[in-house]
């Protein structure tokens, strides 16, 4: 089975690309900055208890075959990356039953409820709709 | 707690307290449409050795072999095959149906609770339950995920609501729910008789396998114990009239019980997993259940704060169904940390005079262990993993260098997380002499992430996955592995691209069905591989095919669904983007010959 070392290198070189792709992009803020406000991320919330809480749950902590989306667990998977990334990840693959099918204000409402789960502080503006101006928010440590 | 809806009902004789019935009707919105007058009562001595052409458990007998005796359609024949009729499961959760079939009644188990009676012969309803749909109160009851399992209008959510089987005893109909209780409905007339709330949802409990029956005892294993919390996961056996409890035997040793030290120093509030999320089986004659459990949680030793074996997650249970006393275990992988479940259908087979246990686990080692002791008989490794080592006297695994996760460090997995196996069930065939292994061939590159060690945290724990396919797929995802019993030697191998998403089914014809996630169910010859008939279904073919005969007519039937989980969505959407598969369609096809 040693095989698979070498026959998977160009596996890693790809992910390794994308990884260093990730942590390109230039940032100007972080999700510690206010970037979205307390009544998007109810508008959120009512999203996620239609499309998202029979997976991920109420607590948004996630089980055996669905992410946590809160705590540790949470920044493990996304420290590093931007909201940018987040955005395209959940339009593309969630909800499981109908990838894609939201509205993009509710995708971004939802992302502003997570923020709110994560303790992300709120502040007097909306999250961006656009995936550039997303990109430009970093998913960093607390300050 | 027994959730009075009526009186416990005595199984002969239901049509004399119409009036209970009535009341269980109003209280448990079972919506009934008929009456089923020609009904038999089935006894243990039936589930042992059902007549030929029924399927009484949920892999055909207590022996689990998946195999029907039924031989009218045959090798000779197959390509005649037509569908004869369908009827649509409800797509409001995930569906992995293992259909009952008795007395020409197929009773199906649906997503969040659904069971439906059929007539097998033209798929006519005959009645249905639907249970009460959870309050408000409920649903906003506690932390646990699965208080929020069940909004009104909610979507095929992975896993979600999802029951894979069923168990009928007496004149009754038993089911384990989502919500952790388990429920009686008059095989007759679809109403509930009894519910008994065996845990707390809010605590995250809930079920996905159904119960079995087993010398007049009604056992059942809980999921759904991956969060921290003030106890563990478990398996009970009920009274079946009643719903009372009879025993409870943990499936994680408590800290004061023998093997308690396996878990190092942590407390039983961090003692997670072990869940017992399949089905289990039977041997009358030893009268012992063999139940198997899942991996520790979280998943990656570091993360869970102990590399001791953990006992008893991922083993195999021999349990005394009377009293739920463990005669033995055998554990698989003594510590695992790789989401490596052990935990799949366990197949009772005597070779060459011995009583012989099979079963399988994601790393695609199947293990042959004598059913009276749990001794170690036999372990073949079919080549696809690169995780441990399996010394073939003894049966020890040990991990290959470099392959225990460190917390942040990525690995090269092979399998990832997905396994090489998974809940769907092989079958064995006893005129070949071979097992039937629905094999997925994946590999990840993996990296384990930290989770808080707090009640109500814990879980898996994160995990990076960038999913790749098996360098020795030749861009394959499916196989079909046909092993020689007890040998182990590989008799032939049948690849697809899409992975295969159902169990498989022998059949005395000569015959293995299985059904792939790009919808195509497919016959194949059980000598070697060949394809000797394909159908295209409404979208993946999901749960566990069966074949029964009715006045001397010979079906097959194969359920269709979404939701399921364990990568039924992501694997296929990484490793093979062009196929896609209709987002609805659950439902149940029944195939026969022509007129």
């Amino acid at each position: 089975m040693n095989n698979i070392f070498t026959k998977c290198k160009p596996a890693i070189l790809l992910y390794s690309s994308l990884c260093a792709l990730s942590i390109s992009y230039a940032q100007s803020e972080t999700v510690w900055d206010g970037v979205y406000s307390s009544l998007q991320a109810e508008l959120g919330e009512g999203v996620y208890n239609n499309a998202c809480i029979s997976c991920h749950g109420k607590d948004l902590g996630g089980n055996s075959n669905s992410p946590g989306l809160v705590g540790m667990g949470f920044m493990f998977l996304w420290e590093g990356r931007t909201l940018g990334e987040f955005f395209e990840k959940i339009r593309e693959e969630m909800p499981t039953d109908r990838p894609g099918q939201l509205p993009v204000q509710d995708y971004v409402d939802v992302i502003a409820y997570i923020m709110k789960a994560n303790s992300f502080p709120a502040g007097d503006r909306e999250l961006p709709l656009e995936v550039e101006a997303l990109t430009a928010i970093a998913i960093a440590p607390k300050p | 707690m027994i959730i009075k809806t009526a009186k416990p009902l005595d199984y002969p004789v239901l049509r004399a307290h119409s009036i209970f019935l009535t009341l269980a009707f109003v209280l448990s919105s079972s919506f009934s449409v008929a009456q089923i007058e020609d009904f038999t009562e089935v006894t243990d001595q039936m589930l042992s050795n059902p007549p030929t052409g029924e399927w009484l458990s949920w892999r055909g007998t207590p022996a689990a072999w998946g195999y029907s005796p039924l031989d009218q359609i045959n090798n000779e024949n197959v390509d005649q095959l037509q569908l004869k009729w369908s009827f649509a499961l409800d797509d409001t959760g995930a569906v992995q149906a293992a259909p009952l079939v008795h007395d020409g009644i197929m009773f199906i188990p649906s997503a969040r609770g659904v069971i439906q009676a059929l007539d097998a012969v033209n798929g006519d309803l005959l009645w249905e339950y639907r249970p009460t749909p959870p309050t408000e109160e409920f649903i906003n009851s506690g932390a646990g995920t699965r208080a929020a399992v069940l909004p009104a209008g909610a979507f095929a959510g992975v896993g979600r609501g999802v029951q894979k089987n069923i168990a009928i005893f007496g004149g009754m109909i038993y089911a384990a729910t989502e919500t952790a209780s388990i429920r009686a409905i008059d095989a007759r007339s679809g109403v509930l008789a009894w519910e008994t709330q065996v845990a707390d949802p809010t605590l995250g409990y809930f079920y996905t396998a159904g119960p079995i029956v087993a010398n007049g005892t009604l056992v059942t294993g809980i999921t759904g114990c991956d969060r921290y919390k003030d106890d563990v996961c478990f398996i009970t056996g009920h009274d079946p009239l009643t719903g009372e409890e009879k025993w409870r035997t943990s499936t994680v040793a408590r800290p004061e019980d023998p093997g308690g030290d396996t878990w190092g120093d942590l407390e039983l509030r961090f003692r997670a997993g072990s869940d017992a999320w399949v089905a289990g089986s039977y041997d009358p004659e030893a009268n012992l259940i063999y139940w198997g459990t899942a991996q520790a949680k979280p998943w990656a030793r570091v993360v869970r704060g102990t590399d001791g074996d953990a006992l008893y997650t991922n083993s195999t249970l021999a349990l005394n169904p009377d009293n739920g006393q463990m005669s033995w275990y055998f554990q698989h992988i003594p510590g695992e940390t790789q989401d490596m479940d052990e935990v799949f259908e366990n197949i009772l087979i005597d070779v060459d005079g011995r009583k012989s246990l099979f079963k399988m686990g994601k790393l695609g080692i199947l293990w042959q262990l004598d059913r009276e002791t749990g001794e170690f008989i036999k372990g073949t490794d079919i080549g696809y993993q690169n995780i441990v080592n399996l010394d073939p006297i003894t049966g020890k695994i040990t991990y290959r260098d470099g392959m225990i996760p460190r917390l942040g460090e990525e690995l090269n997995m092979c399998p990832s997380t997905s396994g090489v196996k998974s809940w769907r069930a092989m079958a064995y065939s006893p005129d070949t002499s071979a097992m039937y292994i629905p094999i997925t061939l994946n590999c990840a590159l993996t990296t384990f992430g930290p989770t808080e060690r707090q009640l109500g945290g814990g879980g898996t724990g994160p995990v990076r996955r960038s999913n790749y396919h098996h360098p020795q797929s030749d861009g394959n995802m499916g196989e079909i592995l046909a092993l020689d019993i007890p040998s182990g030697e590989v008799k032939w191998r049948h690849r697809t691209r899409a992975p295969f998403n159902t169990a498989t089914l022998t059949t005395a014809g000569g015959l293995v069905f299985v059904g792939d996630w790009n919808r195509t169910m497919s016959a194949l010859d059980a000598e070697n591989g060949d394809v000797l008939w394909q159908v295209r279904l409404a979208t993946s073919n999901q749960g566990f095919p069966i074949s029964y005969s009715v006045d001397g007519k010979q079906y097959v039937a194969m359920p269709v669904g979404t939701g399921g989980a364990s990568w039924s969505g992501s694997l296929p959407r990484d490793l093979a983007p062009e196929l896609s598969r209709p987002r609805n369609g659950s439902s149940i096809n029944v195939f026969a010959l022509p007129e």
